[in-house]
């Protein structure tokens, strides 16, 4: 069910129901894709110069790291979500490696309006990422959500209309068996 | 490649490349990182929300832009330490072209790792009609001398 703006309450707190395994594909498919050229994301040998060779295996990239945590918290948070609007106090107290699975929960911080918007309202959410070894992420979250009021109908007309031919065509025919 | 000394505050940097962001681009990140907001990867839901093209996560927004900056910033130092205040202007789409510069806030040694400094700065993202789409400071460690 998607959630809209007025199904928020300041001071919930949701614990996301998916968790995702890093791999180094993530890393570093990711990495290259948006030009970060930091070796620590895909070049296992210059770990041995980096941080006094503190680290052992390929560092997560932070921006992927957040995307991660944000993306687990997407469908309970930001399913009817239509702009980001920005992310602050980003923190990673400890690395994230490959194999790390990664799960997320969320706490409202505020539902306000918009001005100038009455059909959408700003959600702020704090969220905190963990591994088996504890919390690797911290952020929080302002994100332009739809208001049921003025998209719920349109929303579900929309939904309604991009399946009907779909179950047209199973009402319509028998199935063989 | 840059060391503490060379963060002098004020100092600013135009980083190298650019990227225009493809739609292959924008499908693949949100759906490789979970963004279940239907118009990050279906044409015919961004155009109910009310783009004549795709939208792009601020999050691949925020990550190419920071990738860019990475050769000039710090890509020499250490570990990430943060990254505050990152806001989005005027929604990226599909096709649009990014560009980053960024200035040395400040710097200073790090008190808990002898022979490391602290370096902040803060970076700017434009779109091909130079709208700022994205601003943010950010932190890492980064080795003296």
């Amino acid at each position: 069910m998607t959630r809209y703006l007025e199904d928020f309450t300041v001071g919930e707190s949701v614990d996301h129901r998916r968790g995702h395994t890093v791999c180094t594909a993530d890393n570093q498919m990711l990495s290259l894709l948006t030009m970060n050229t930091a070796q620590t994301h895909y070049n296992s040998d210059s770990l041995r110069d980096y941080m006094d060779g503190e680290f052992a295996a390929p560092l997560l990239n932070a921006c992927v790291a957040l995307a991660l945590a944000v993306g687990l918290t997407s469908d309970d948070m930001a399913a009817a979500a239509l702009d980001d609007l920005g992310y602050d106090a980003l923190r990673m107290p400890a690395p994230v490696h490959t194999g790390d699975t990664v799960y997320a929960s969320s706490e409202v911080l505020a539902v306000d309006e918009q001005p100038g918007r009455p059909d959408v309202g700003v959600l702020a959410y704090r969220i905190t990422a963990r591994t088996a070894s504890g919390v690797v992420l911290t952020v929080t979250r302002r994100v332009l959500v739809k208001r049921r009021s003025h998209w719920g109908a349109r929303d579900a007309a929309f939904d309604e209309r991009c399946h009907r031919a779909a179950l047209d065509h199973l009402t319509a025919t028998e199935e063989e068996t | 490649m840059r060391q503490y000394a060379d963060f002098v505050p004020g100092r600013t940097f135009a980083h190298h490349w650019g990227r225009t962001v493809t739609e292959t681009d924008a499908v693949l990140f949100a759906t490789q990182t979970h963004q279940y907001q239907p118009a990050l990867f279906n044409r015919r839901y961004a155009e109910h929300d009310g783009h004549d093209t795709p939208p792009v996560s601020g999050l691949l927004v925020f990550a190419i832009v920071l990738g860019l900056s990475v050769a000039d910033l710090s890509e020499s130092g250490g570990t990430f330490l943060g990254a505050d205040a990152i806001t989005f202007g005027p929604t990226v789409h599909v096709g649009d072209t990014l560009a980053a510069a960024s200035v040395v806030v400040s710097r200073r040694p790090s008190t808990s790792r002898p022979g490391w400094g602290i370096v902040t700065w803060r970076t700017a993202g434009t779109d091909q009609r130079d709208r700022v789409v994205v601003t943010y400071r950010r932190s890492s460690l980064v080795r003296i001398g």
